[in-house]
């Protein structure tokens, strides 16, 4: 082995490199850029959730110690909790506001609230959630819960005999507090992996398309052709439009493979139409299609377009509300959630898939999906004028 | 009288480097144009601004009468690379019919016979991956004739071409001429400018030198054009000191 014909390999790989400027400055800034996303979307407080509460508990009235209104007791705790905001609704607006996601659970006491605690010892909460996100469902019944406790604590003075300090019996912990949810999307059938599906779905589709797109544009570039097809009469825009549709036709291919599998063989739960799910996925990756075109004119070669990955896929993951909620990120964030191709596809999936909802409520998603493509197609196509210099 | 190829002062800079400057060329139908010139002079950034594929810095290009930019004429033109631009995944016919498609020319005959006419007929169904750089050349070309254009621009069309096929490509050239069409073909291969109706001489971007090769061997008093257009050259570089 000689040495000196291994620095010589090591002298010239560190050189191309370098003059990689692109390369270079993403080494450098594309983890920072990552680890300050991760920090920013992990430490922020996330926002309070509105909670809907209808409260008509009568309360007991005792000789002792005067009326008590449990119920109250209880908003009044939920209310002093920074984790929620408190909304006061009536009957016949639990189902609209649910629906239309200005509160995300509704809980009720119902007249006899307070007494049926004094006859049981035992709180049971009835809470509507609205089910679509399972860790969210999760993190209100705790919040819930813990405010229920501290109202109840509240009582332990007055003589109503409130066990103070739950009591741990054989592995069940005896909480003076139940809850008993109700979901109006999903339910007790829906697992974890029916939750993410639809946005695991979306992902791979665009991720996929994204890099054949800008590896079959690339080829394009450096094996001479797109110079061959520029001295045709082609244009600009007809070329990007065909690799689109040829491009997108395997996109559709894939789409129905990721589709039947997950349906059939990971056999996930949803709701509404089959069809409809194809064509917002199909619409996603025709997006994905687009953006690897576009992409593709910043690259010059295949390790340029990995680079991609990064710097325009996971933005979609994390800022996406992929796992994220958009409504949890910090302020100065949420924007750029709002230009992502994939949020838009991960709210028409997700309503499609777990609360069954139809095209007539899903169709501004795809008309900004539309609007994105169509923004790509033209973006692309000035891109490719541009080279004529 | 109507030229297919009208250049004024044509002028095209990469920074400092001047590829082509300012060059006036007219070629007439039916006319084999030889651009002959050292590496670098220009030939190949003169035949990218013809067809549109570069701006000019400043100047004018008329190609068929038409004021170029202009896409539509591009269904009329015929260009060859200097280096083979196929793609790799598709055959021989497959690649021709593809840019014949792509100028509006849908004649599976015709297709054949420039298959034909190239020499291709063996292989018109291999992958262009497996095949040799003379005969992905000699696809180029093929591509290049495939929607019968009225101007061929052909960059370097026989490097790498073995001599046999070299002289049944120029023989081609030459029936093409005869049939009307106009051809610009660059070269650094002298015996082939021998065979050009015209000749060109390109160094450093300017035109030294135009006429047919008889004209311009006569002006040095040379035998061969090889010594005439180092003359040529030399001259050159005395007056531009
Ligand atoms: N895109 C570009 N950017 C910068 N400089 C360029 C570019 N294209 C060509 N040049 C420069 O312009 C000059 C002319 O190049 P051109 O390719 O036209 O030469 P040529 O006559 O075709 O040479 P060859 O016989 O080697 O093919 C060269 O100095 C070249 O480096
Ligand atoms: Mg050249």
């Amino acid at each position: 082995m000689n040495l000196r014909r291994v620095l010589t390999i090591t002298r010239r790989v560190m050189r191309q490199i370098l003059r990689d400027r692109r390369t270079v400055a993403l080494i450098v800034f594309a983890p920072m850029l990552m680890l300050t996303l991760g920090a920013i979307l992990f430490r922020s407080d996330p926002a309070p959730i509105p909670l809907g509460v209808l409260n008509v508990d009568q309360g007991v009235t005792s000789p002792i110690v005067g009326t008590i209104e449990l119920g109250q007791r209880i908003v009044d705790e939920l209310a002093a909790s920074d984790d929620l905001a408190v909304v006061t609704l009536s009957q016949e607006e639990v189902d609209d506001r649910l629906r239309d996601g200005t509160v995300e659970a509704a809980l009720y006491f119902p007249e006899d609230f307070t007494t049926s605690f004094v006859a049981n010892r035992q709180a049971v909460l009835d809470l509507l959630l609205e089910g679509s996100n399972p860790m969210r469902s999760v993190t209100i019944t705790a919040h819930v819960t813990q405010a229920a406790m501290r109202g109840l604590a509240g009582l332990a003075g007055t003589g109503f005999g409130v066990p103070s300090v739950p009591q741990a019996t054989e592995g069940e912990t005896a909480l003076p507090v139940s809850v008993q949810a109700t979901y109006l999307y999903g339910g007790e059938e829906f697992d974890t992996m029916d939750f993410v599906a639809p946005v695991y779905i979306a992902l791979l589709s665009m991720f996929f398309v994204f890099l054949l797109a800008c590896v079959a544009f690339l080829r394009e570039r450096s094996q001479g052709t797109m110079e061959r097809l520029a001295a045709t009469p082609a244009t600009q825009m007809e070329i990007v439009l065909g690799y689109m549709l040829g491009l997108g036709l395997f996109a559709l291919i894939q789409v129905a493979v990721i589709l039947f599998f997950t349906i059939w063989v990971i056999k996930i739960h949803y709701l509404g139409s089959l069809s409809l799910l194809l064509l917002v996925i199909a619409l996603l990756a025709i997006v994905g299609v687009n953006m690897g075109i576009l992409a593709s004119a910043f690259a010059r070669n295949e390790f340029q377009v990995i680079q991609f990955v990064p710097l325009v896929i996971i933005p979609q993951v994390l800022l996406g509300g992929t796992f994220w909620a958009v409504q949890d990120m910090p302020n100065f964030l949420q924007p750029f959630a709002y230009i992502m191709p994939i949020y838009y596809a991960n709210n028409a999936l997700r309503d499609v898939m777990l609360k069954g909802w139809g095209l007539a409520e899903i169709w501004p998603n795809l008309a900004i999906l539309v609007g994105i493509t169509g923004v790509l197609i033209i973006l692309s196509s000035m891109m490719m004028r541009r080279e004529v210099s | 009288m109507d030229f297919v190829v009208e250049t004024h002062d044509l002028r095209k800079y990469f920074g400092s480097i001047h590829a082509v400057d300012g060059v006036d060329l007219s070629v007439g139908r039916g006319e084999i144009y030889g651009l002959i010139g050292p590496n670098g002079s220009g030939k190949t950034t003169l035949i990218r601004l013809l067809i549109g594929l570069l701006r000019p810095t400043s100047g004018s290009i008329r190609l068929l009468g038409e004021d170029m930019p202009n896409k539509a004429i591009l269904a009329q033109t015929g260009y060859m690379t200097q280096a083979s631009a196929l793609y790799e995944e598709l055959t021989v016919r497959e690649n021709v019919a593809f840019f014949a498609d792509m100028c509006g020319k849908y004649d599976p005959t015709w297709r054949d016979e420039v298959i034909e006419l190239v020499n291709l007929q063996d292989r018109s169904r291999s992958l262009i991956r497996t095949l040799s750089g003379g005969l992905r050349q000699r696809t180029s070309l093929a591509c290049a004739l495939a929607h019968k254009p009225r101007l061929l621009l052909l960059d370097e069309p026989t490097v790498g071409v073995d001599p046999q096929l070299r002289a049944t490509f120029w023989s081609y050239f030459r029936s093409l001429a005869d049939t009307g069409i106009t051809l610009i073909i660059s070269s650094h291969v002298m015996d082939e400018a021998e065979r050009c109706d015209r000749l060109g001489f390109l160094r450093q971007g300017k035109l030294l030198a135009e006429g047919t090769p008889a004209v311009l061997r006569n002006q040095k008093g040379t035998t061969t054009l090889e010594e005439a257009f180092l003359q040529f050259a030399v001259e050159a570089t005395e007056g531009g000191e």
